[in-house]
Order: structure tokens, then sequence, then C-alpha cells
């Protein structure tokens, strides 16, 4: 344990939730480098400035990516932090383990490094704080016999992740466990060795309740939604409106109104066409409501936080694509070939691609991906003048152009 | 358009080159050295590949990965 005080840091223990400042300490009692760690952490707080420097050369041969490079200012007030690096691996799709996997990790984790770890990172792999240079190596190599690899940093493609999907969830509309795993396989070149203007990810998630945020944080989301329209079991639906106000926690609270509640009947009714399948009717009433039968993917681009421009959610490129068999993930696949391929072609250094998209414009990257323009890609369609729908269309739908009611 | 990145075995002549151009510059970016040298992308990509993994050339990470002769950057003050 540490011999000084730490009476900021201390704060961060009170309260009745769990407290990275108290797992610190308890890593201490085993590592000298965690104690300086709580150290230089309660010099930054009392002088409202960092003390790491990171970056430089990843040491792991052949490897571009997998280490991050930690360095403090002051090594020679704290010697035992002074390389302090950030290991990352691959984490097992839905994070699903058993414990011997899992003391594994620990044991070798131990054995190196400061013991201290990061289950899971933002971008979904193991991480793994506070190693010397002279260790990354045989780190790597006994990870490498466990069964382990590393995982991405710098400018390459970084480790993808997944919502845990059929794996608990019975909303996943695709398996995203299947698809994070075979696709990872795919691009382990592209996940090793940056070669990219900047960093990209992606993320799988099996519903619109985006479980992974993929959105908002993956330059590629990998959405699951379906094609066909809701199914509706009208005897549970009676059965929730015995318990909830169906019309006003429902119906009224559908973003595009295409769900209409018959108080008399007792039935609830849906204008497929003008569903978003935003899952809220879903999440509300799943013993009545499933998505369709004809299930699969919506792929968006462009999702990233603040860097060269402010933070982007993504955009839709591919409204539907089947995620099933090989051949499905053999089309998601030549996509994000075909984008890696513009993006690296057109980039700036520093730019992630929805950046580059914005900046180049959506037309200029469809056509360098050879992908036709759909009215889902834009936002609104049916307010944007710019998109022409047929009457038919319009009269078939029931709603207007300003979305009301014909 | 090709959109397959170059795999199998690199290009012996791209890599003389790779090795060639980065004895010239601190650091680069894969694409400035394509580009300095008259190769695809592609080619310089995987020419790197195996170049790392003779351990001629490394990779280092300084706000964006760059590549560059091993030893030859020392990690930054």
């Amino acid at each position: 344990m540490t011999e000084k005080n730490t009476p900021l840091l201390d704060e961060l223990e009170k309260g009745k939730w769990p407290s990275f400042v108290t797992e610190i300490k308890r890593a201490a009692v085993k590592s000298e480098a965690a104690g300086e760690l709580l150290q230089v952490l309660e010099r930054s707080y009392k002088e409202r400035r960092g003390h790491w420097k990171h970056g430089g050369i990843v040491g792991v041969r052949g490897y571009g990516g997998g280490v991050i490079g930690r360095y403090v200012d002051e090594p020679q007030t704290y010697p035992n932090v002074a390389e302090f690096h950030t290991v990352r691996l691959l984490q097992p799709s839905g994070w699903f383990y058993n414990t011997k996997t899992l003391r594994t990790v620990c044991d070798i984790w131990e054995k190196y490094g400061s013991g201290l770890t990061n289950m899971h990172g933002s971008t979904g792999d193991i991480i793994l704080l506070g190693c010397k240079t002279e260790h990354i190596q045989p780190i790597f190599d006994e990870f490498s016999d466990a069964g382990f690899d590393l995982g991405g940093s710098g400018s390459c493609l970084r480790t993808p992740n997944c919502c845990v999907g059929p794996g608990r969830c019975e909303h996943a509309c695709y398996d995203t466990l299947e698809a994070c795993y075979n696709i990872t396989n795919e691009f382990m070149d592209e996940l090793h060795r940056p070669m990219w203007p900047y960093k990209s990810k992606i993320k799988f998630s099996g519903c619109a309740n985006d479980c992974t945020s993929s959105i908002a944080r993956s330059d590629c989301s990998v959405i699951g939604t379906w094609r066909d329209t809701l199914r509706i079991d009208q005897e549970a639906v009676k059965e929730y409106a015995a318990k909830i106000n169906i019309k006003a926690a429902v119906c009224d609270k559908c973003p595009t109104s295409c769900l209409t509640f018959n108080a008399e009947t007792q039935e609830l009714s849906v204008v497929g066409e003008d569903c978003t399948r935003c899952m809220h009717c879903i999440n509300v009433m799943p013993k009545a409501i499933q998505p369709g039968k004809e299930k699969g993917a919506t792929i968006l681009i462009g999702g990233k936080s603040t860097i060269v421009q402010s933070a982007f959610m993504s955009w839709v490129i591919v409204p539907f694509m089947k995620m099933e068999a090989e051949d499905d993930f053999a089309e998601f696949k030549d996509l994000m070939r075909r984008i890696w391929e513009w993006w690296d072609e057109h980039g700036k250094s520093r730019e992630r691609i929805g950046e580059t998209i914005y900046r180049l414009g959506m037309t200029k990257f469809l056509n360098g991906i050879e992908v036709a323009p759909v009215p889902q890609m834009v936002f609104r369609p049916r307010a944007n003048p710019y998109v022409f729908w047929n009457q038919d269309d319009l009269d078939r739908s029931g709603t207007a152009l300003d979305g009301s009611k014909l | 358009m090709v959109f397959k990145m170059a795999r199998g075995p690199a290009d012996p002549e791209v890599k003389a080159k790779v090795l060639e151009y980065l004895g010239k510059v601190q650091k680069a970016k894969s694409r400035d050295v394509a580009v300095a040298i008259g190769a695809s992308k592609s080619d310089v990509d995987n020419a790197v590949k195996e170049l790392t993994a003779e351990d001629l050339v490394e990779y280092l990470y300084i706000t964006t990965t760059f590549i560059c002769l091993k030893g030859k950057v020392q990690t930054p003050d």
C-alpha cells in the first residue's frame, strides 16, 4: 500500500458506488507501479494538469498497434511508472468468458504488469494498464500462447465490437456475435498494421436500441432492422391494455405516428410503410410486438467524436443488408474495402471518414464506393423537397409531405 | 477500380524502394511513401507488412501512425 497521503483521491472513495481509487489501492498492495500511479494522479488533481505523455514506438514485432506507449513526465520522481504502457487485447464477441480465461488474463498481467485492468475499454477490448517496455514482447508471447491476440490502436481498424445479440437478447435482428467474429478475422491485417489516415471503427448492434452506441461511436455502424412489418399479437395487446395506457405510452410516442390503438376492439394496427423501426413500441410491449420476419441490418457511415470537426452521428448508406450467411458477410466486407479504399485515397492525416465525407460531399463518396443514392440516406426524406415521391406512394401510406394524415 | 488490398508476397522491388525512401526521411505515412516511389498504396502497405515482420521497419505513433526504419526514431521527449 502506498505510504503517502492522497486526500483528493480519497474523496472519490466516498459514497455507495464502486471507486476506481479503491481498486488501484488494492492493486498497490502487490504493485509498486500502482502505488506510484496514485501519487501521480493525486498530483494531477492538485495541480489540475496531466503528467502523462503517450505515443512513440510500438514494441511488438510485426505489429503496428495494440500497445500504446505511455510515459510519466518526471521519471526520476516516479521511476516505477516511468514507462506505463497500455496493452489492448481482442475481446471475445459479447464479452463471454469463463472464469479460467479471466484468471489466465489476470495471472499473465500480474506477472508482467501493474495488475490494473479496464474491462472493457470504450472501443470494447480488454485494456491492461501499465507495463514496462522490456515486458511488452513477453506479454504478447504469453497471451498469444493462451489464445489471445492484440487489439487495435493507431491509424488502423480498431477492435470491432458487438452487443450481446442473440446470446441473451430477443430483439437481435442478426447474429451480432458471429458477424463480429467473422468480420474481425477477415480484417486482421487492417487491425494490426496501421495504414490509413486515422482510426476506423466498426460496431455491431442487433437492433435500433443500439446497445454498442454504434451510431455515435463508430465510423461504420451495423444496426439490426427488418424489411417487412412489425408482428403484432392482438391477444397479448389486450393483456397490455389491462395494465398500461397503450395510446399514451406507445402510439403517442411513436415518432412517425404509424401505430393506432382501437380502444373498442382493443386492437393495435400499424402502417408498415411509415414505421422507422425505432424499437420504442417493442421495448414497451415486448410480448405483443416483435420485429418483422425478414431481418438484417442497416449500414451507416461516419460516426465519431470531436477531432477535426465536431461529433457526428452516422449516415445511412445501405438501408437493408442481409446478415445471415457467409455470402452476406462477403457483401459487407466488399463494401468496407471500397469505403476504406476511397478514404485512404482522399482522407487527410487525422481525418476520420465522416470528416472526409463532410469535406468532399456525400455525392463524391457514393460515386467513389459505387453505391446508388436512395431516399433513406436523406434526413426526413418526406419533408425534403429534393426527394420526389409518387402520389401513389403517398396515397398508400396515408401521410402527406408535411406529415399530416391524408 | 480494383478494391482488394494487395495480398500475397510483397514485390521485392517495392520493398527495396520503401527502405531507400525511409533512409532519406525521419518518418513518413505510407501514402506519402507510395507517392514518392511511384508505387500503389496497397503495394506499399504489403511491403511494409513484410518489412516490419523482418524487423527492418517499425510503426511509430505520434498523433497518427507513421512508419520509419527500425531504431531510427527514438521515443519523443
